[in-house]
This record gives structure tokens, C-alpha cells and sequence, in this order.
């Protein structure tokens, strides 16, 4: 039958049945008519009466049609509604308005019954999405129109939802929720009004993802793992997976799916406690001994021989950088841990610069590296975070220095660039293949040629990145195989920022510029 | 007014050892007290030019000592600037109500004593 077909509707059922049953009722007639017939015509009643035997044949035709016809009406007027109501339900493109169950006829006959089971099966199957054909106007008018018959389905798949730990969430096209159920994370505020309560990590948003799929996508779907919905400390924090299905148009346009991983992820979350602790606790000592190798040093001048001096600077080399490695750690369990805050205030780079001057001159030379520094004085303020944005610096010229060679040369330059102060690190060292650079930037990422000739822990310039896009700048590298690598930061000027920080609150932190719009980084962060 | 009197309020041996041994040798006259309370007492009894404040303190943490020289509606120490020595993880409500009353903060874990004397230098320069 043609229901069995998928390339053919339902409804075209319809007229095969018409069809087969007018054939059947004009087929039948005439037999009973030409039985009929032919039993008188056996008993000569033809030639006694031969009127009487003509008005019997007529009345049979007559009355044996228009009963048939009753007949058929009555007994196909039910598949005829169940059909209609199918054709609504698969969503196939239709006139008709689908049955309503209602109706006093359905309510008189108990058909209202069979009716609401096939609604109620529908809305059951709606979600995998197992419509016939790609017509959702249809189906939403079918949801829509029998309002009493649909209610207590979804009242089912309400309170189903409802004991399920996973959370979901739709959204229409104003990303106003229109559906939530109880697992979901939710904020509600004064007004009532309820958003997501989630904390994305950097840029990485669903706002940002939804702005990108209204311009870019009319399918889409994305997944993120490990969100909290709280920041450490807080009372109830849970992780949640996330994936997100966004489809342009329809009247939920976007539905979220958030799956409860916290027993999963609390493990992890432990083990970012202990290293920021460890990290913490390393601290105390390291500060002591860069703060007596100083003393020492300057208290031993003048009797210190010249190889004596190298040792001592050797010492300081490898407390500093010790020092910037546990700072490190330190802000990527952070970061990780959507810890990281930016105290943001004006400055400018060469002020920055100038905090870490002595260590990274000490550093290059230690190494026979000639650093040659040109960051001039009179350049755009920045709204920066000093100790983070020298640790950034500190990382890119460590990273020259080591992937450079003998006596190579590094080159620190900075130069405002529209809304942005650009600070550029250039070395001429071995630099990287293409394919490496897609990598860079992620965590523990170590190239395998790195990994075997260069000492190191893989964070730097993630947590690099991480700093600086938390500043609402870029940060980019280009490289040449083995012709060297020249790695860029943006940071925005102070004065682009300006409004945007006061505006944010007094301590000002935490307000980050992406592109179009302010997106508040870290904003639930409490203290 | 050049910087030659400074008061240090820090606990760690170490650390107080190592800035008063450098600050010394660059010719200042400093004092040095381990708990709040001494602390407090001190920078009440001598006016310093400085006051090198940490903030986590037995007896009585550095931010109260703040606030009960600068706290009320007379500043205790109009002659006296303060710099605040923090962890880098110091909880921000402290730190921000700190910032407020004192003339800046050092983190301890970036500062060294020779930083630190340029600092005390640059302080003195403005003024």
C-alpha cells in the first residue's frame, strides 16, 4: 500500500481507497441487478407484468446504490480521520485541518479515545525526529491546533524530563528560553527572567557560537565538555557535557542537551586544587632564594671573580625562570579552574617591559643570545595587568631564546595599530613547519621535533593566549622552517577600553573585548 | 620628603631577614616587627617614612592595622606612606579595601630586594 511506501504520502491512500470502493459498490449492484433479473426473467414474470418486473430492477439499483453509499460512508468516515490525522502528524503537506478529538461525534462514538493514543504516540516520536517528510510548519500546526488533546502528552514528557539528571534547555529565535526542566542549570533573576548558568572558558561561548551560526549556519551542532555552573567553592557546583543543536528558523531554534559528568570531572577538579596548591606552596621558598641570591650577589661585588659573577647569574637565570614556570602552573589551574582574574589598570608596555628588563637581558646573555629591545615610551597606554602581561613576554622571549640558536639574534619591538598596542617577538631560530603552528596554542602541546631537543612544559603559550585574550587582545605567531618564528600580541589602548571598565564595576576586572561585543570574562567570579 | 625611616611588619623570617639586611646596607634606618600587634604599636610610637606592611599577620592582620591607623576620621600617620607586601593569591576584598588607604602593593613573590629599592626610590621622587 502506498502508506508502506516512502516516497509516496499517506494521504494519497485516499483516493486508491475511493476508487476500489466505487468500483466494488457499481460492480456489486449490477450483479445483484442481473441476479435479480434473471431469476424473474426464470419465473416469466417479464411476460405477466412486464412494468412491476422493470420497477423492481430500478428500485433494487436505486435503493441497493444509495444504501451501498450509506454503508461505505459510515463505515470509512473513522479511517478517513485516522488518515487525516496521520497526514498531520508525519507532517506531509496538507489542506485539510487535522481531526479534532473533540468534536461531540468522536466524543458520541468513544473514537476521541483512539484519536488522543495517536496524538500521544506522535508527540512521544517527535523528538529523535522521526518525521516522513521535512515540512516542521505542518507539524507545529498539528502540536498547535488540538490545544486540549495535546496537553496532557506533554505534561508527560514534561514530568519525564523532569526525573531525568540530564539537563535541556530550548531556546527560541530571541534566545529567550521557552522550555527548561529541572536538571537544567538555570539563573533566575529579579524580573523572573531565567538564562543559562554556565561558565565558559575564555571565548569560547554559546553566545559567540549562536552569533556565528545566525550568520553562518542553518544546521548546526557543537559540543562542549567539563562547564561548570558555579565557580570553585560554591556550594552545589556542577559539570555538565553540553551539546548544543541549533536549527535557523524553527521555533526552537536552539536545544540544549546537558549531561551531568560532575562525579566524573570532581576527580580532575581535585587534582587542579592539589597542583595549584603545590604550585602555591613553591612559591615561598622560590621567592627567598631569588631574594638572597640578590643580597649575595650585591653583598660579594667586590670580591666576586668574573667567573664567580657567571655562576651567581646562572643561579638567577634558573630561580627566575623556575619562578615563571610555577607561575605558570599557577594561572593555567587558574584558567582551568575559571579562576583567572585580570587586575586591570593604565600602563604601558614599556612599563611592563621594564619590571622584567634585568631578568630577560640576563637570561639572553647567559645564553649568548643577542636581545635587542625597542618599545618606545611615548606609545598608547594599555589597560593592562602588569605582573600577567610580563609573565606573557617573559614566556614568548624565553621560548626565542630556547628554539634559537648560539648567538642568534631577538628582536622585541612595539607599535600602535589602530585600537590596539602590538608588541612583536621575533627570533631567527628554527622556527616550525605549518603544521605545527594549528597546535601551538593548546594545551601540553609539544612538537615532536621539540620534544626531543628542547626542555619544557607545553603551557607557556596557552596560558599565554589565555592572558591576553582575557586582556580582549590577540595573540598570533608566523613561522618559517627553519628560517625562525615572530609571535604577535594585540592588546587594546586604554582609551578603547576606558568606558567599557567603568561601566563594568570599580574593581574593573574581568571586562574583555571580542570583536563585536563585551563578553564579561570570569564575571561570576566572587573573590 | 626623602624616604629614611621604614617600619617592616612581616612574619616570615626569611623574608624580613632579607629586606632589612638590603634596605640596611642602602643606608636606611629600619625597624622590624614579626606580629600585628607590635606592629600596630610601633608605627602609633615613631613616625617612619615607610611602612612596609604584610598582610597576613599573626595577632592582627595587616589590613586591620591599616584600618586603625587610617581607618578612622583622622589619618593616624599623615607622614607615612604604606606599601602593602601580598601573596599573589590574596582574596581581593581585602586587598582592594587596602589599596585604597595605602600608596600601592608589592607582590611578594615578584619583588626582589634590589626591585624593591627601586621602588623606595621612586616613591621618593615625586614628592
Amino acid at each position: 500500500m502506498a502508506v508502506d511506501k516512502p516516497q509516496k504520502f499517506a494521504k494519497d491512500f485516499w483516493p486508491y481507497f475511493y476508487r476500489v470502493i466505487a468500483t466494488v459498490i457499481v460492480t456489486s449492484q449490477l450483479i445483484v441487478l442481473i441476479v435479480i433479473a434473471v431469476i424473474l426473467y426464470m419465473f416469466n414474470f417479464h411476460e405477466t407484468n412486464m412494468l412491476a418486473f422493470v420497477g423492481i430492477l430500478i428500485a433494487e439499483a436505486i435503493l441497493g446504490t444509495v444504501s451501498s453509499i450509506a454503508i461505505y460512508k459510515l463505515a470509512s468516515q473513522p479511517i478517513k480521520d485516522l488518515l487525516a490525522a496521520i497526514v498531520h502528524i508525519s507532517g506531509e503537506p496538507t489542506a485539510t485541518t487535522p481531526p479534532n478529538p473533540n468534536d461531540k461525534r468522536f466524543e458520541q462514538s468513544g473514537f476521541k479515545d483512539v484519536l488522543q493514543t495517536i496524538y500521544q504516540l506522535a508527540s512521544n516520536n517527535k523528538e529523535p525526529g522521526t518525521m516522513l517528510s521535512s515540512a516542521p510548519v505542518a507539524v507545529a500546526a498539528a502540536v498547535a491546533t488540538p490545544q486540549p488533546m495535546i496537553k496532557p502528552a506533554t505534561t508527560m514528557l514534561e514530568s519525564a524530563l523532569n526525573e531525568t539528571s540530564c539537563g535541556f534547555v530550548v531556546m527560541n529565535h530571541e534566545r529567550k528560553i521557552t522550555f527548561s526542566n529541572k536538571a537544567a542549570p538555570l539563573n533566575v533573576d529579579s524580573n523572573g527572567v531565567s538564562s543559562l548558568s554556565l561558565i565558559f572558558n575564555g571565548q569560547e561561548t554559546l553566545d559567540a557560537w549562536l552569533e556565528d551560526c545566525d550568520k553562518n549556519a542553518v544546521h548546526a551542532e557543537r559540543t562542549w565538555a567539563r562547564l561548570p555552573n558555579k565557580l570553585p567553592e560554591e556550594e552545589g557546583r556542577r559539570f555538565f557535557d553540553v551539546i548544543a543543536s541549533y536549527d535557523k528558523g524553527a521555533e526552537s531554534e536552539v536545544v540544549l542537551t546537558l549531561i551531568d559528568r560532575t562525579s566524573i570531572y570532581e576527580v580532575g577538579e581535585q587534582e587542579l586544587d592539589f597542583i595549584a596548591f603545590a604550585a602555591h606552596e613553591l612559591r615561598g621558598p622560590i621567592t627567598v632564594i631569588r631574594g638572597y641570591l640578590d643580597v649575595l650577589e650585591d653583598e660579594l661585588d667586590d670580591v666576586l671573580k668574573d667567573d664567580q659573577h657567571e655562576l651567581f647569574r646562572r643561579l638567577t637565570v634558573s630561580a627566575n625562570r623556575l619562578s615563571g614556570y610555577i607561575n605558570n602552573i599557577l594561572n593555567t589551574s587558574r584558567y582551568d579552574r575559571r579562576h583567572l582574574k585580570m587586575h586591570l589598570s593604565e600602563t604601558t608596555v614599556a612599563e611592563i617591559y621594564d619590571t622584567i628588563r634585568d631578568d630577560m637581558d640576563l637570561r639572553a646573555s647567559a645564553q649568548n643570545r643577542m636581545l635587542s629591545v625597542n618599545i618606545p615610551t611615548d606609545l598608547p597606554t594599555i589597560a593592562g595587568d602588569p605582573a600577567s602581561l610580563s609573565e606573557v613576554f617573559g614566556n614568548l622571549i624565553d621560548n626565542a631564546i630556547k628554539y634559537s640558536n648560539e648567538g642568534g639574534a631577538i628582536a622585541v619591538t612595539a607599535a600602535p595599530k589602530g585600537d590596539m598596542v602590538e608588541v612583536v617577538v621575533e627570533d631567527h631560530g628554527i622556527g616550525m613547519p605549518a603544521n605545527v603552528i594549528g597546535n601551538l596554542f593548546q594545551k601540553f602541546y609539544r612538537s615532536h621535533r621539540s620534544r626531543e631537543t628542547v626542555a619544557g612544559t607545553g603551557i607557556g603559550l596557552y596560558i599565554s593566549k589565555a592572558i591576553v585574550e582575557s586582556h580582549g587582545g590577540n595573540i598570533g605567531v608566523r613561522s618559517e622552517d627553519g628560517r625562525g618564528s615572530t609571535f604577535t600580541v594585540s592588546l587594546p589602548t586604554f582609551k578603547s577600553v576606558a568606558d567599557k571598565l567603568k561601566a563594568g564595576n570599580n574593581s574593573n576586572e574581568g571586562l574583555i573585548d571580542q570583536g563585536s561585543g563585551w563578553i564579561k570574562n570570569h564575571s561570576m567570579y566572587r573573590g | 620628603m626623602a624616604i629614611k625611616t621604614i617600619l617592616i611588619v612581616e612574619d616570615d623570617r626569611f623574608i624580613g631577614e632579607m629586606y632589612v639586611r638590603s634596605l640596611k646596607k642602602a643606608n636606611y634606618t629600619v625597624d622590624w616587627m614579626v606580629d600585628g600587634n607590635d606592629g600596630l604599636i610601633a608605627a602609633r610610637n615613631k613616625q617612619y617614612d615607610l611602612i612596609l606592611l604584610d598582610v597576613m599577620l599573626p595577632e592582627r592582620r595587616g589590613s586591620d592595622i591599616l584600618e586603625a591607623l587610617r581607618g578612622g576620621a583622622e589619618d593616624l600617620i599623615p607622614h607615612s606612606r604604606v606599601l602593602i607586601l601580598t601573596n599573589f593569591e590574596q582574596d581581593d576584598e581585602s586587598r582592594m579595601a587596602m589599596e585604597k588607604k595605602a600608596d600601592g602593593y608589592l607582590i611578594k613573590a615578584e619583588i626582589t630586594p634590589s626591585k624593591l629599592l627601586s621602588v623606595i626610590a621612586q616613591l621618593d621622587k615625586p614628592s
